[in-house]
């Protein structure tokens, strides 16, 4: 796999891409800043390129700008944002920007090299990633809407599967059920709350993501 | 004769000069009429003419009774000596002609001791004028005119006597008025009874016009006020006796056996007459006395006089209760005022404690004080009958104008030195906010950066070995990372918390309350305020959510800020117990840090009903 990364910490970014070299990785480039990247990549674009979100000139949110310029430039290209800022508002306005081959997840992530590299590998396959961190918090938010009430604890675990960014396919292994009864539980999932049922699995990350972060202090 | 030996009254007087106002009046004194060298002149020339004219007309009393004739040509001079003095004095002219002729006519009353020519006659017919017009002095000094009924009067009293003493003149010989036979008499229509009758009938007019006018004397005395009070005093006073005195002449002459002479009466009469002039001249030396009392009022409102001083002290300088003083000055910014309404500057504070000044009063005297810029920052509403005493009221004025700049000028200093006081604290929490997040930020992106640097190395040593020994080791250090960077997020986070800084206080409020074990709703507008009043605004609704979730017992609870482009205020309610008191420890923090920023709390708890705290700072 053919990754890039743009990260403004040197120390970082380097023990990045050593972690990812010796994962079996190929790191074609390493920058500071999201522009320098786009111009080092604009030959041979990577299969996925790693963003951190905060990175000069104004240390806001380059990542997610550059996000949206990669995409524009090169579609096919995955995109993971690497942040060490568990806020669900990141994740959400990333997903906005880019729907599909896109991840958000916490720095903490590189102490789990498999991890790291699956959630690579699915962003690279046009996947959504969503730091299970970020989708615990919102589960247990005191805001979350009250029809998650209604869900059994079956249904909740797939909920929250979905939220992570998970196929059925990847909900099904993960919970050692099958592809049937998973898509039984989503089916009753997105009744229960209420939601429409999406064809597509990131629209479906993203409509999940903004049942959850819909304020709804109860009744 | 001491005015007109008078040297030329210093260097500062210039020829001509009138009694001034302002600087000049620290000078005035009672001389200050004779100013003016061709005034000194023309007033020696009728003092010199008076006196040989009133030695003249004592004719052979000099030689009867030389007392007499000395008392009777010194009160007259004395009388004309007051009339000069009282000329040059404003709105005084008329008093002044008044007591001349009166100091003139009552050296002549005696001029009918020539036994001679018509001097006689013009005795009898013309004897009482002197008194018309003292009683024109008395009754007009110090107005600048008579009202009008009294002059009417005065003119109806001058006609009767007139009129009525010549009747008696025409229908008499010079023996029935007691006069020489040697003298001319115009005896035109000789009758003792038409005589007799007339005579009664003209001295009881007199005598009942004579009493009327001893009423008015009365009456001014009884109801002037003021300054006035003072200096007219001993004028009606002196009027008086001279009423008294006269009246026991006129029956003194009337109980005499025809032919005899009272002088004793006479003398006696004379001796009180001069006391009118005097009077006079003790008022006008009064009314400079009256500048001594700017000493007083100097003194009263030397030490930082606000404007209820002023006029306390001015009313009592110049004997006027109605006089007012009101604060011209705009009142300042409100210092420490949560009310939005009192920024608007509508002088609210003077209105409730004193009339407002609205616009020219004609009918009183105004005088405004202004700084030197010329802004006016007071005006003093008085009596007008205080412009009879320019002099004494403009230096009360001026001493007063210096105390009230004076007095501005120290509040503007310390509202100067406030202004530092609040502009250094600004600063300071400014300073010492950066520090944090500078210090926050070199947490996250130094120290944690390289921390995360450091475990993504452990990872890839882990990955790459395959001792188990070695993998085991790499393990455990990776763990202990990971607590290490927890630890150092809770600490960034409790320094400053960095989503307030990138996402304000919509994002970070959001935050805060997505982690708390209540639904809490938050309504926080995107746009950003000052660093500063959002940190205090994080840092309060912090802790009162800390204490919503400790003590309240509520269900749910919400936070509600509104910004304009002057406040921002931030409302957090809860639907729990309340009854919370405002001395705890939370609270008070909660008030020193909004307070630091000049903002405002309070704090509503009743028992059973929730708890809501509203905050408000101002924003520039």
């Amino acid at each position: 796999m053919r990754i890039a990364i743009a990260e403004d910490s040197g120390l970082f970014r380097s023990s990045l891409a050593l972690l990812l070299e010796a994962s079996g990785a190929h790191v074609t480039a390493s920058t500071s800043t999201g522009i320098e990247l786009l111009a080092t990549i604009a030959a041979s674009p990577p299969d996925v390129v790693i963003l951190d979100i905060r990175m000069p000139p104004s240390f806001t949110d380059e990542g997610i700008k550059t996000a949206a310029e990669l995409r524009r430039i090169h579609p096919r290209t995955g995109i993971l944002v690497l942040s060490t800022y568990a806020q669900t508002r990141y994740a959400s306005q990333l997903l906005e920007t880019v729907s599909t081959g896109v991840g958000y997840l916490l720095k903490d992530n590189v102490t789990d090299a498999p991890a790291l590299m699956d959630s690579l590998a699915r962003v690279a396959a046009g996947e959504t990633v969503i730091d299970p961190t970020i989708v615990r918090r919102l589960l247990h938010s005191n805001r979350k809407p009250s029809k998650i009430d209604m869900l059994n604890d079956r249904e909740r675990a797939v909920l929250r599967r979905m939220a992570e960014g998970r196929s059925n396919l990847g909900i099904a292994k993960q919970l050692s059920l099958s592809a049937r009864t998973v898509e039984t539980h989503i089916t009753s999932v997105f009744t229960k709350l209420g939601l429409d049922q999406t064809d597509n699995d990131n629209n479906r990350v993203r409509a999940v993501l903004t049942f959850l972060r819909s304020a709804d202090p109860g009744p | 004769m001491r005015a007109a030996s008078l040297p030329s009254a210093g260097p500062a007087v210039s020829p001509g000069g009138t009694p001034g106002h302002g600087g000049q009046a620290q000078r005035w004194s009672p001389w200050l009429p004779w100013r003016g060298r061709r005034f000194r002149q023309a007033a020696t020339a009728v003092l010199v003419v008076t006196a040989c004219g009133t030695v003249a007309a004592q004719g052979t009393l000099w030689t009867q009774v030389p007392a007499l004739a000395i008392v009777n040509v010194v009160t007259s001079l004395t009388f004309v000596f007051t009339g000069l003095t009282l000329y040059r004095q404003p709105g005084q002219r008329g008093v002044a002609w008044a007591l001349m002729l009166a100091g003139v006519c009552r050296s002549l009353d005696f001029v009918d001791t020539w036994n001679a020519g018509p001097w006689p006659v013009y005795d009898v017919v013309c004897g009482g004028m002197d008194r018309v017009f003292g009683a024109w002095a008395l009754l007009r000094y110090p107005n600048p005119r008579l009202p009008g009924y009294q002059r009417v009067f005065l003119i109806v009293l001058a006609s009767w006597m007139l009129v009525g003493r010549t009747l008696i003149a025409v229908t008499s010989t010079a023996r029935w008025n007691g006069e020489s036979p040697s003298a001319w008499w115009p005896a035109l229509m000789v009758n003792r009874r038409l005589f007799g009758l007339i005579s009664v009938v003209v001295n009881a007019g007199e005598g009942v016009l004579g009493v009327a006018i001893l009423v008015f004397l009365v009456m001014r005395l009884v109801q002037t006020r003021g300054l006035d009070r003072i200096v007219i005093a001993p004028v009606i006073v002196a009027g008086l006796a001279a009423a008294v005195a006269g009246s026991a002449t006129a029956v003194v002459q009337m109980l005499a056996s025809p032919g005899a002479t009272p002088n004793g009466a006479f003398l006696t009469e004379g001796v009180v007459d001069l006391a009118v002039p005097l009077a006079f001249l003790i008022a006008v030396i009064q009314r400079a006395l009256l500048l001594n009392n700017i000493t007083v009022l100097a003194a009263q409102v030397s030490a930082g006089a606000d404007v209820s001083a002023v006029r306390y002290a001015l009313r009592a300088t110049l004997r006027d209760p109605t006089l007012d003083v009101l604060d011209l000055s705009a009142p300042g910014p409100s210092l420490h005022d949560g009310d939005a309404s009192a920024s608007v500057g509508d002088g609210r504070a003077g209105a409730s404690a004193v009339a407002v000044w609205d616009g020219p009063q004609p009918d009183r005297l105004v005088e405004f004080i202004r700084t030197e810029a010329g802004t006016p920052i007071a005006v003093i509403i008085a009596d007008p009958a205080l412009a009879r005493y320019r002099g004494l009221f403009d230096a009360a004025v001026q001493t007063s104008g210096l105390a009230l700049k004076n007095a501005q000028l120290q509040a503007q200093a310390a509202r100067a030195e406030l202004e530092q006081v609040r502009a250094s604290r600004a600063r300071i929490i400014e300073a010492g906010l950066a520090e944090r997040r500078r210090l926050e930020r070199d947490l996250h992106d130094g120290v944690q950066q390289h921390l995360l640097g450091l475990a993504a190395q452990l990872t890839a040593a882990m990955t790459s070995t395959a001792d188990p020994a070695a993998t085991a080791a790499f393990g455990q250090a990776r763990d202990e990372l990971k607590v290490v960077l927890r630890e150092l997020r809770d600490l960034a986070h409790g320094i400053h918390p960095a989503v307030l800084s990138q996402g304000g206080l919509a994002v970070a409020l959001e935050d805060v309350t997505e982690r708390l074990p209540l639904p809490v709703r938050v309504i926080a507008p995107v746009s950003r305020a000052a660093p500063a009043v959002e940190a205090t605004v994080y840092f309060v609704a912090c802790e009162a959510l800390t204490n919503v979730v400790k003590h309240s017992r509520a269900d749910s609870a919400s936070v509600v800020i509104r910004m304009t482009d002057t406040w921002l205020d931030m409302e957090i309610a809860d639907d729990g117990v309340g009854g919370a008191t405002p001395d705890g420890q939370g609270l008070a923090n909660i008030v020193d840090r909004v307070r630091a920023l000049d903002g405002d709390v309070t704090i509503d708890s009743p028992p059973g009903r929730g708890t809501r705290l509203v905050v408000r700072i101002p924003c520039e």
